[in-house]
């Protein structure tokens, strides 16, 4: 049987014996289409789900919506990278997992062509679904993890600072990458604010940059690199460098990645005695 | 709009020096939102108060500026001032233009320059001020009292007398500290014991004192008014409630070549033991490194002779919580160690003075036992190594302190008068007995201090030698004392049988690990900190706990009686209402806007928010939400540094105020 | 009372550097005793950098204060912003310093262990090793923002650390980089 067949077997028990409601899954207009989401509350509709190289995006964004909490109980197919996202969802109490299905998709990598981001990928294989479909190897890419930032940081300062205005000043300030990304679901953002207004809302360059920093900033150990962000960007912003960097920071000093661990303490909130600080007189 | 008050003071010239008052005044008046600005020379005067006040009518202020000395001087002063006048006290700010500006600043143009940059930063504050009403707490009137050593003993009867309950932990097996083992005590050479020993029973007996010993602290819950303690009740392996100390255990114990902790190593005891006779609680205690039984299972015989049936040797540690509302810390001192080798790291030295090397090489609290009539001599003064009666005994004073290189920088305040104390006390011992002090100055300030050492000097005979001790080493069974003379102007060598070390008085052990689970502050030497040297010597940054005694740095009896009655007078103060003020300036979380990830829970260092749940009225779950509890939050403001929608805001220190803050330095 | 009262005046006197007058590089602040005027460059002007300090209430705060009682003087381009705590700093304050032209950030606290309110100390530590990553990348000056522990006791420390980085910061100049995105 395949993966996808599996997919579909275990979708209409679900539904039949209902045990959920509705299922979040992918599917496709055409073959070689990105995959976009699909909620399935009839049997019948099953067949839609597809499984391919094409299911790209981190369907966890839409556990957290109102509109997709009111249809119910849901079952929700994940890769190894959306559920880090869940683990970090679980940790900051946006999401019970009792109130859910998680079916667990064994993912080689996406992407026509592979995307670059996944040959670094070390959770080929979901590690805590209720439902698991499928076997890969799990990978261990650690020495690649960062490849992307270590090339970047040979630049010298002037010149990351030269690059980043080149690409900041594409940004609109069309919060695509805040949408698309299923660990920024604060209702009220900080953006959005303006007693005071901590962030400039303009696309001007002052405003870009107090955004992203912010941004990456509030990402910082909780980021889980599905890169629906970058995906998202409509000015092909290289965002996934910002989140790289936290991320690095934060398996460097702490220990600490994101969704790897469930019982792991998360990075900001938390403290050590033992944390480093040479740079502190 | 707002109409801000400007008041600058001219600090008499301390400001008026180096900063144009009248001019910064000027200009302030000018500012948006500033009705008024007025220069004055002592604002936090009498009369500067009057003029706020009338200011503040006249002009319909609703928010004050005064712009002089730094907050923590006065703050308080000034809130109190606005509130006279009918303002609320929480719509004042300051700006530092003293310590801050004129102070270390001699460039007048730029401290005005500077001075206007604070004035315009404390308008944009203030014009963001809440008025907030304290927060009303209320107080469990009870005591706790941790040490039991004069100061302790003092407070928790200042205490206890007022009629509220106290509870003292002692880490020994009895109270009575330090002072407990002293011979006699200056400038009247009073048994020690003898004044100290009624007060220890006057604790024990007292219906409203409840006496923890061989206990120590083991957490500390809550907040002011409010703290929940646990106390660890180490095992004594022998229970005191059905002990009668008789005696038979701790006369037929094997065990008898322990080194006693109470005579500091200068007599034994049995493993089994009253640390003296007058302890208190008289009752036995087992030192299990020491007991047979409880090293190697065998012996047991103090259980077999106790008609009591009070030994316990499945005795174990044992937690216990108790409810305060005020803590007293009067944990005392220890001795500098000197020259052993399990002393501090940083602070090792004197190594040549061979203490630890020459049993006649004793400090001055070995000297005191060897002296006392409880003693292991029995108040005959013989030295460790061949119990001889030595006739020719040198002090040495500051060993340890007075020395930035390898010891402490402080002065040790007692050890001059101690000094004096022992020649005498040696000399009456030992009537053909010389007694020599080296000394780099006499420090007796106290009441009939300086009258005492002259007595040692003239009466008694004592000879002192200013100057210090370069080394002290052995010869055909004598210790060569080398030092010099310097009023002679020529080295001092003496011939010694026994020598005497005033070593530094230092924090007892372990201090700063009871400070911080207090959040009690501390200098680099372990002195508890007080919130002011002169003015709030007895309270600390965290509110309800207070301190006296040596812990907070070195003094001798008198000064620490005092300072355990001021304590207690301040915890008396606090019992005195019924419920206490908090300072309103907390955090608060926005519902409406929270996303309820609870990084501010996990980051909050008192557990001061909860998970909350809003529902609507048929019971329905709307949403989650942090909650700040109002009683328990100190306004360090960690959570609004971690709440990624900021939603939390610290009232006070608003977001709002700060960024207002930056914009006018733009 | 004979005191003096000033309210109201028509017009400030001369010293006062007037708001918006000239650029910032401009401003007419003489030069301080430790630097030599620069007579060149152009209108005979010196720059004087604009610090700005977030200091915790108990500890640096209390050691600024030490340092005025003792008298010791530094530079005065500093201007402090007293936060109960460091806990309560995040790092969109440092952001906003340089929007509003600061051209270097001093963020200083309790040492560790001795925060007044346990750990906030610890969480701004944290915070701060991640944000300083996150800069370095982004290519802003990391000499620009400096991290300190000053104690209450340390009136002295507090004295050489701003001097040091107004120094520092004298000659490093204005920070343009960050500026200049600001004004775009």
């Amino acid at each position: 049987m395949t993966m996808l067949d599996e997919l579909h077997q275990t979708c209409r028990r679900l539904l039949e014996e209902g045990s959920v409601k509705v299922v979040i899954g992918y599917a496709q207009s055409a073959p070689d289409e990105p995959a976009f989401p699909v909620f399935i509350d009839d049997v019948a509709d099953v067949g839609q789900l597809v499984w391919n190289e094409w299911c790209l995006a981190n369907l966890t964004k839409y556990l957290l919506r109102k509109d997709i909490r009111a249809l119910g109980k849901p079952a929700i197919i994940v890769k190894g990278c959306d559920e880090r996202a869940l683990l970090v969802l679980e940790r900051e109490s946006q999401i019970d997992r009792a109130e859910m299905v998680v079916i667990g998709m064994a993912c080689p990598g996406m992407g026509q062509p592979p995307q670059a981001v996944c040959g670094g990928c070390d959770v080929h294989q979901p590690r805590f679904c209720d439902i698991t479909i499928g076997e890969a190897a799990a990978g261990d890419a650690a020495d690649t993890r960062y490849a992307e930032l270590d090339a970047f940081l040979k630049k010298t300062p002037a010149e990351r600072m030269a690059y980043w205005r080149d690409e900041l000043s594409r940004c609109v300030k069309c919060y695509a990458c805040r949408q698309a990304c299923p660990l920024c679901y604060c209702e009220r953002c900080i953006v959005d604010k303006n007693r005071p207004t901590a962030i400039d809302t303009s696309a001007t360059l002052k405003g870009n940059f107090a955004w992203q920093i912010t941004r990456a900033f509030h990402l910082a150990g909780r980021c889980v690199g599905c890169d629906q962000c970058t995906r998202a960007c409509p000015a092909g912003i290289d965002l996934r460098l910002l989140n790289l960097t936290t991320a690095k920071a934060a398996e460097a000093h702490f220990a600490y990645r994101a969704g790897m661990d469930r019982q792991a303490e998360p990075v900001i909130g938390g403290y050590s005695e033992q944390d480093q600080e040479s740079f502190i007189r | 709009m707002a109409r801000i008050g400007v008041f600058v003071c001219w600090c008499g010239e301390n400001i008026a020096r180096n900063v144009d008052v009248q001019a910064i005044a000027a200009a302030a008046a000018e500012e948006p939102g500033v009705a008024c600005g007025v220069a004055y020379k002592y604002m936090c005067s009498d009369p500067g108060q009057t003029l706020i006040g009338e200011k503040i009518a006249a002009e319909r202020l609703d928010g004050i500026v005064i712009a002089s000395c730094s907050p923590h001087m006065h703050l308080k002063t000034f809130r109190k001032t606005a509130q006279r006048q009918g303002l609320n006290p929480y719509l004042v700010e300051m700006a530092n233009i003293r310590e801050h500006c004129s102070w270390v600043h001699h460039d007048r143009e730029q401290a005005t320059a500077k001075a206007l940059d604070l004035i315009r930063m404390a308008v944009a504050k203030v014009r963001r001020d809440q008025a907030l009403e304290p927060i009303r707490v209320p107080v469990t009137r009870r005591a706790l009292v941790i040490g039991g050593g004069v100061a302790g003993i003092q407070a928790a009867l200042d205490i206890a007398d007022a009629g509220y309950q106290v509870v003292m932990v002692e880490r020994e097996p009895s109270i009575g500290g330090k002072m407990a083992g002293l011979s006699e005590t200056f400038p009247t050479l009073d048994c020690s014991q003898c004044i100290l020993t009624p007060r220890m029973v006057d604790v024990a007996q007292h219906p409203n004192i409840k006496l923890y010993t061989c206990s120590e602290v083991e957490s500390v819950d809550g907040f002011l008014g409010n703290f929940k303690v646990t106390i660890r009740k180490r095992a004594r392996y022998v229970d005191i409630a059905k002990c009668t100390g008789c005696g038979q255990c701790w006369n037929a114990c094997p065990s008898k070549k322990n080194l006693s902790q109470f005579d500091y190593g200068m007599g034994t005891r049995t493993a089994i033991y009253v640390p003296f006779p007058q302890a208190v609680p008289a009752r036995p205690v087992i030192d299990p490194a020491a007991c047979i039984r409880l090293t190697k299972g065998k012996c047991g015989i103090c259980a077999k002779k106790c008609q009591a049936g009070a030994i316990l040797f499945e005795d174990h540690d044992e937690l216990v919580s108790e409810d305060v509302g005020a803590v007293v810390v009067a944990t005392g001192y220890q001795l500098y160690q000197i020259g052993r080798p399990e002393g501090d790291d940083k602070l090792s030295g004197y190594g040549e003075y061979g203490y630890g090397r020459y049993p006649d090489v004793i400090d001055s609290l070995q000297f005191e036992r060897l002296v006392s009539a409880s003693g292991p001599s029995g108040g005959e003064l013989r030295r460790p190594s061949d119990g001889q009666v030595p006739k020719t005994v040198v002090f040495v004073s500051c060993v340890g302190s007075r020395d930035n290189a390898k010891g402490l920088s402080y002065c040790s305040k007692i050890c001059c008068m101690v000094n004096a104390k022992h020649t005498m006390l040696y000399k009456h011992k030992v009537h053909d007995g010389q007694a020599h002090v080296f000394y780099m100055d006499i420090r007796a300030g106290g009441k009939n201090y300086d009258e005492f050492v002259r007595r040692a000097i003239e009466q008694d005979g004592a000879h002192y030698h200013r100057g210090r001790v370069s080394k002290i080493t052995e010869e055909n069974g004598r210790l060569i004392v080398r030092g010099v003379d310097t009023l002679a102007g020529e080295p001092l060598t003496i011939a010694a049988d026994m020598v005497v070390l005033a070593s530094a008085i230092r924090p007892a052990e372990r201090v700063e690990e009871l400070a911080q689970k207090l959040n009690v502050g501390y200098d680099e030497f372990g002195f508890l900190s007080e919130s002011h040297p002169k003015l709030r010597p007895v309270e600390t940054n965290a509110a309800g706990v207070f301190v006296c005694g040596v812990c907070q740095g070195p003094k001798d009896i008198p000064e620490s009686v005092a300072q355990a009655s001021a304590a207690a007078g301040k915890v008396l103060v606090m019992f005195s209402h019924e419920n206490l003020s908090r300072e309103p300036e907390i955090a608060r979380v926005n519902e409406t806007t929270c996303a309820a990830c609870f990084a501010c829970r996990r980051a909050c260092p008192y557990h001061a928010i909860d998970q909350a749940e809003i529902r609507d009225r048929g019971g329905k779950l709307i949403k989650r939400t942090a909650r700040v509890n109002p009683g328990l939050c100190m306004g360090c403001g960690t959570c609004v540094a971690v709440c990624p929608s900021k939603s939390a805001d610290l009232d006070g220190f608003t977001e709002q105020q700060i960024y207002a803050m930056l914009e006018c330095l733009a | 009372m004979s005191e003096t009262e000033a309210i109201r005046l028509p017009s400030p006197p001369a010293p006062l550097p007037q708001r918006g007058e000239g650029s910032r590089d401009e401003k007419r602040l003489p030069s301080s005793p430790d630097q030599p005027s620069a007579a060149a460059g152009g209108e005979g002007s010196v720059f004087e950098p604009k610090i700005i300090a977030y200091v915790c209430n108990w500890c640096t705060y209390l050691g600024a204060d030490l340092a005025g009682t003792n008298r010791l003087e530094y530079p005065a381009n500093v201007r402090i912003v007293r936060l109960p705590c460091t806990g309560r700093i995040d790092f969109n304050l440092i952001v906003k310093a340089f929007e509003i032209g600061a051209d270097a950030v001093l963020v200083s606290g309790c040492h560790p262990g001795d925060c007044h309110y346990t750990a906030g100390n610890y969480h701004a530590r944290r915070r701060w090793i991640l944000f300083r990553e996150l800069l370095d990348t982004l290519g802003i000056e990391m000499d620009r923002i400096h991290f300190s522990w000053i104690s209450a006791a340390e009136g002295k420390k507090f004295q050489q650390v701003v001097s040091e980085i107004t120094a520092k910061t004298r000659q490093m100049g204005p920070y343009r980089a960050y500026h200049e995105i600001c004004q775009s």
